[in-house]
């Protein structure tokens, strides 16, 4: 069985709200305001493939592949998935080719997973952690033609297809999925990410990695731009929201409590 | 005349039901365009059924048009045929700007119509304004630490409007012409079946997207123990538990308790954040709570910069001490 784990880097999303910075063109963060690193989510699902990848040991083997689109420098992602003991690690140059858009990095996701036929199933994060688009999954399953099921946390797989537990406003649903499909992943604690090994690290950080071009992968490059220009950035502003916070003193924790218990109804609040 | 059409395609319609459509309004206003809804699903047979809700004030004229499209297929989880069921409605009817409620069935269903109407797709927007023609598109970014404005100037454009965001309208959801549209849908379409559906209770019985009070935990709390004493303290204010994503991914709490960015949106009256340092990630999640109130052992926390409250304390020392005061204060009422 053949699993692609899409994956994509960002600026780290913990960085502190007092550090973030725009870009000149206030369309993006500025570069170099912190790390870079894999979105969360694409971490979750190489968890979930790894898992998968474990549970199977007895019936069938299953290959994990990372992919990427993005600059050469995004290998650094693909590395991390190799470290986490991914079996082989594609990067999609996005080097001459338009802006990334859900649509443009769909397109070229739909390409890479042709070429590596016969896959049977792609694994994305739910949303990206820098622009929480939540689009590239679904846009790559229709692209493909194939079934998705977005905010899944755990797979099994079943004769002919995949039994994924997706989480919904109230709670759970097991649903079954035919193969080969799609599913976005989302958080939950059976699937937080593993730590690499420091030999795997050292390992991932001399493995070669394949990088397929845009021509490579796409006749029609015209048609990719295409996908483009249905929406313009026209400006980020970071919001202000400090407030004043009202300390609640007291001697004793006692005193703390009633303190805020009047704070409260002086607000009418209790 | 632009057309914005709202698609609730959940069984419920529920608040944020009636804020994606108090969104179509607020933009068809400034638009002078209309608004029409869709309801998709099991949600068309039962607002069919009893359209008015006992209370509320009849608003006939304020959808130009209502489409009902029920089907004995859209049932249960069938993403593919809700979006072949929208398709159909959508050779008939062109609208400008299709917005849906920010639940994860619609998160689903939205990009995947998107992707065939080759239309501009927004999730998580918390602002829609007309400019021009154009739709200007506010969705927060970076985990909350930007808001990006966005310009769709070639229709169709598709979005999903972020919970508690925007005003839920009150009153009849149904309005104008109403519809019901036929479609054939294809089984073979499906490749999805769902087999089990687990709901999962809230810890007091009050759900967390309705609570007037929320007392929230994260990883300060430390384990499923400490959730304990903030259910009891929840239960006594009459509210629900909330949590962040850390203490949902160590597993003392289930994952649809987690509010922030890629959780549950809370605007209650009063929110308790306990052992929890205020990420951008979480605080996006109550950005439109009334009170907030932070405990924490560190008075660098950044949920201090947007409490109103702040206690510097370990929770194991205050929150029992006030159980004891709300108690009091519960009893003292009642007598
Ligand atoms: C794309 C993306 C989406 C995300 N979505 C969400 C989301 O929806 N919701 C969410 O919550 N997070 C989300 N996160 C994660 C977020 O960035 C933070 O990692 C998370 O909110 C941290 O949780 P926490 O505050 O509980 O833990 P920590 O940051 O570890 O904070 C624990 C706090 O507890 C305090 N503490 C410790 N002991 C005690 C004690 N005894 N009494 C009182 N206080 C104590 C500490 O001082 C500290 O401030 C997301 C992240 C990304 C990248």
């Amino acid at each position: 069985m053949r699993v692609i784990v899409c994956v994509t880097q960002i600026l780290d999303p913990e960085i502190p709200p007092g550090e973030f910075r725009l870009n000149a063109e206030r369309t993006a963060a500025a570069e170099g305001i912190g790390q870079l690193v894999m979105s969360i989510f694409d971490e979750n699902a190489v968890e979930v493939a790894l898992q998968l990848r474990e549970r199977m040991i007895e019936r069938e083997p299953v290959e994990v592949i990372a992919l990427t689109v993005g600059p050469p420098s995004a290998a650094d992602v693909l590395r991390r998935a190799l470290s986490l003991r991914a079996d082989r690690a594609i990067l999609i140059s996005s080097e001459g080719g338009p802006v990334l858009d859900g649509v443009v990095v769909a397109s070229l996701l739909k390409a890479a997973v042709e070429r590596l036929h016969p896959v049977d199933l792609v694994l994305c994060g739910r949303e990206t952690g820098d622009w929480h688009g939540g689009q590239v999954g679904s846009f790559l399953a229709e692209a493909l033609g194939w079934t998705c099921v977005t905010f899944v946390s755990r797979i099994e797989a079943t004769d002919g297809g995949f039994l994924m537990r997706r989480q919904s406003d109230e709670g759970w649903e097991i649903v079954w999925a035919a193969r080969p499909a799609v599913a976005t992943i989302t958080n939950e604690e059976t699937n937080v990410p593993r730590l690499p090994k420091v030999r795997d690290t050292m390992l991932a950080a001399r493995a070669p990695i394949p990088m397929w071009t845009i021509p490579e992968l796409v006749s029609d490059v015209t048609g990719l731009w295409g996908a483009n220009g249905r929406l313009q950035v026209r400006e980020l502003v970071i919001p202000g929201t400090s407030k004043a916070c009202e300390w609640i003193e007291g001697e004793t924790v006692t005193e703390k409590a009633v303190h805020l218990v009047r704070a409260l109804r002086e607000r009418r609040i209790l | 005349m632009r057309v914005i059409l709202v698609v609730l395609p959940t069984p419920e319609v529920g608040r944020s039901e009636r804020e994606a459509i108090g969104a179509a309004r607020a933009l068809a206003t400034a638009f002078a365009g209309e608004v029409n809804v869709a309801l998709v699903g099991p949600a068309a047979e039962s607002v069919a059924e009893r359209p008015e809700r006992a209370g509320l004030t009849l608003e006939a004229s304020a959808n130009a048009r209502t489409f009902f499209i029920a089907h004995p297929m859209l049932r249960g989880y069938a993403p593919e045929l809700y979006v072949s069921a929208l398709e159909q409605l959508l050779a008939t009817v062109r609208p400008d700007v299709i917005l849906f409620p920010g639940r994860t069935i619609a998160l689903e269903i939205a990009p995947r119509l998107a992707y065939r109407l080759g239309a501009a797709m927004v999730t998580d927007v918390i602002g829609l304004q007309a400019e021009d023609g154009a739709v200007v598109i506010t969705k927060p970014v970076y985990g909350g630490k930007a808001h990006a404005m966005l310009v769709a100037s070639r229709p169709p454009v598709v979005v999903c409007v972020r919970p508690r965001a925007f005003d839920p309208i009150e009153g009849e959801i149904v309005g104008g012409d109403t519809t019901w549209v036929e479609v054939a849908l294809d089984p073979s379409l499906e490749r999805t079946r769902l087999l089990e559906r687990i709901q999962e209770e809230s810890a007091t019985g009050t759900a967390l997207e309705e609570a007037q009070i929320v007392v929230s935990g994260g990883r300060g709390i430390g384990g499923p123990e400490g959730f304990r004493l903030l259910e009891e303290l929840a239960r006594w204010l009459g509210g629900a538990v909330g949590a962040s994503r850390a203490a949902c991914d160590a597993g003392w709490v289930p994952a649809s308790w987690q509010i922030g960015q890629t959780g549950k949106k809370v605007a209650p009256d009063l929110y308790l954040a306990v052992g929890i340092s205020g990420a951008s990630q979480h605080v996006v999640g109550i950005s439109r709570a009334k009170c907030i109130v932070a405990i924490n052992t560190d008075p660098h926390a950044p949920i201090f910069k947007v409490a109103d409250l702040g206690i510097v304390e370990a929770y194991e020392n205050i929150i029992p001490v006030l159980i004891e005061e709300v108690k009091r204060l519960r009893v003292a009422g009642k007598a």
